[in-house]
């Protein structure tokens, strides 16, 4: 069915065309090439940390230096004890967790869409999993099989999503309590920037599954228990950035929901300031509807 | 007021960044337990056993609180040929030895010296 909106744009003031084809370098170039950049940094880190060895000698740094979550983690302990970091946090963990939290407030979770490495390398994960559905049929029966039949789990979608706060606070609140990091032996991410030591840790499975569960679900470790973005995405509602849908030019084909990573529900909602929100754009620049979808700055909390 | 896609992710960017680059020119970066934030390397001073780390060796720890490396190795029944002074600490991890037990030991020592 295909309804004349023009009448209806005319009044929104937006043109009811098409939009046009995105150039070559779009931001989905840019944020690839963003997130490409800071893996291979951490990459580079690890391999080197690994060459050079962990003696009092050498002062290569561990990439766990740059985990912006354990800055978080040591804060109440950096407060409370004029400085000091509970083990295995440094000056620069701090730093990056002061950083994350002011890119939220002004840009919403873009740390999450545009440079973790851990949320890239699940996108690479899913990235796999379309490919190979695309290029063999039978893995592509067997992946919508599996869908089907799970189906009737998207009732726990929602509420799962508050699991990263519980981490959050877990995480935060142990290494409140005890002044040590109690989440560490769990962390895919630890487990990741670890990785050259060979240790099989609880963390290194959640990876696993994590990587897994990717095949399946976009993102799922941030979706539902990463705690850096559970704070970052409550810091990001308070920024003034924020989606804005304009109704009159929006068909209502949906296109954004199944571009979203996050499985937000873009395509009914007015304005989206979804703390899960990434800030990856991928909506906007799958919208066929030029003003459809536009990113806006407004009042800062409010966002209008 | 509208955003591009494009300038918001490079803004994201620069802000991400800009915090990194500021927190560096102001001296407020390090990436290492083994240096401080002006560069200089750390090593145990014997004031507070909560400054020992993994990385510190046997040697380190003996200067610094006045003990030998012998003792250390007695106490904690460690292998002769692996207690030796440029030896981290946490390669000697084992059921008897952690870095963990060095301090309450240490701790108890210097609590019970005169």
């Amino acid at each position: 069915m295909t309804l004349d909106t023009r009448p209806r744009l005319a009044l929104a003031g937006v043109k009811p065309q098409a939009r046009k084809r995105t150039g070559r370098f779009s931001h989905r170039l840019w944020r690839r090439l963003s997130q490409i950049g800071f893996a291979a940094f951490i990459a580079f880190v690890i391999v080197q940390h690994w060459l050079a060895g962990d003696t009092s000698a050498t002062t290569a740094a561990s990439a766990e230096a740059f985990c912006p979550f354990g800055g978080l983690e040591t804060l109440y302990h950096f407060v409370t004890s004029s400085g000091k970091f509970v083990p295995h946090v440094h000056m620069s963990n701090l730093v990056l967790a002061v950083a994350v939290l002011l890119t939220a407030l002004l840009a919403r979770s873009a740390f999450c869409g545009w440079i973790c490495p851990l949320g890239f390398l699940q996108d690479l994960a899913s990235g796999a999993s379309s490919q190979l559905q695309r290029r063999v049929p039978a893995v592509h029966r067997f992946v919508r099989t599996l869908k089907t039949r799970a189906a009737f789990l998207a009732v726990l979608d929602r509420p799962l999503r508050f699991l990263k706060y519980g981490v959050l606070v877990w995480a935060v609140g142990g290494a409140a309590l005890f002044g040590v990091m109690v989440s560490r032996d769990y962390d895919p991410w630890a487990a990741l920037l670890t990785i050259a030591e060979f240790s099989l840790t609880p963390g290194l499975l959640v990876l696993l599954v994590t990587l897994g569960a990717s095949f399946f679900v976009e993102r799922p470790w941030c979706r539902y228990a990463c705690p850096l973005g559970a704070a970052s995405g409550l810091v990001a509602r308070l920024g003034p950035v924020y989606l804005k849908r304009h109704a009159p030019a929006c068909h209502g084909c949906a296109v954004c929901n199944k571009a979203c990573p996050m499985g937000l529900d873009v395509a009914k909602a007015a304005t989206i300031k979804s703390p899960d929100c990434i800030g990856c754009l991928e909506c906007v620049a799958s919208c066929p509807r030029a003003g459809a979808l536009e990113l806006k700055v407004g009042l800062p909390a409010v966002g209008k | 007021m509208s955003l591009k896609p494009t300038i918001f992710g490079f803004l994201a960017l620069a802000i991400f960044l800009g915090t990194i680059a500021t927190a560096q020119t102001a001296g407020l970066w390090s990436t290492s337990g083994k240096v401080t934030t002006s560069g200089e390397k750390v090593a145990p001073t014997g004031a507070s056993v909560e400054e020992i780390k993994g990385w510190m060796t046997l040697g380190d720890i003996a200067k610094a609180y006045n003990v030998s490396v012998a003792e250390i190795a007695q106490t904690f029944a460690l292998p002769a040929e692996q207690a030796t002074p440029d030896k981290p600490l946490k390669e000697l991890e084992s059921e008897t030895f952690s870095v963990t037990n060095l301090r309450q030991w240490l701790a108890e020592r210097q609590a019970q010296a005169p």
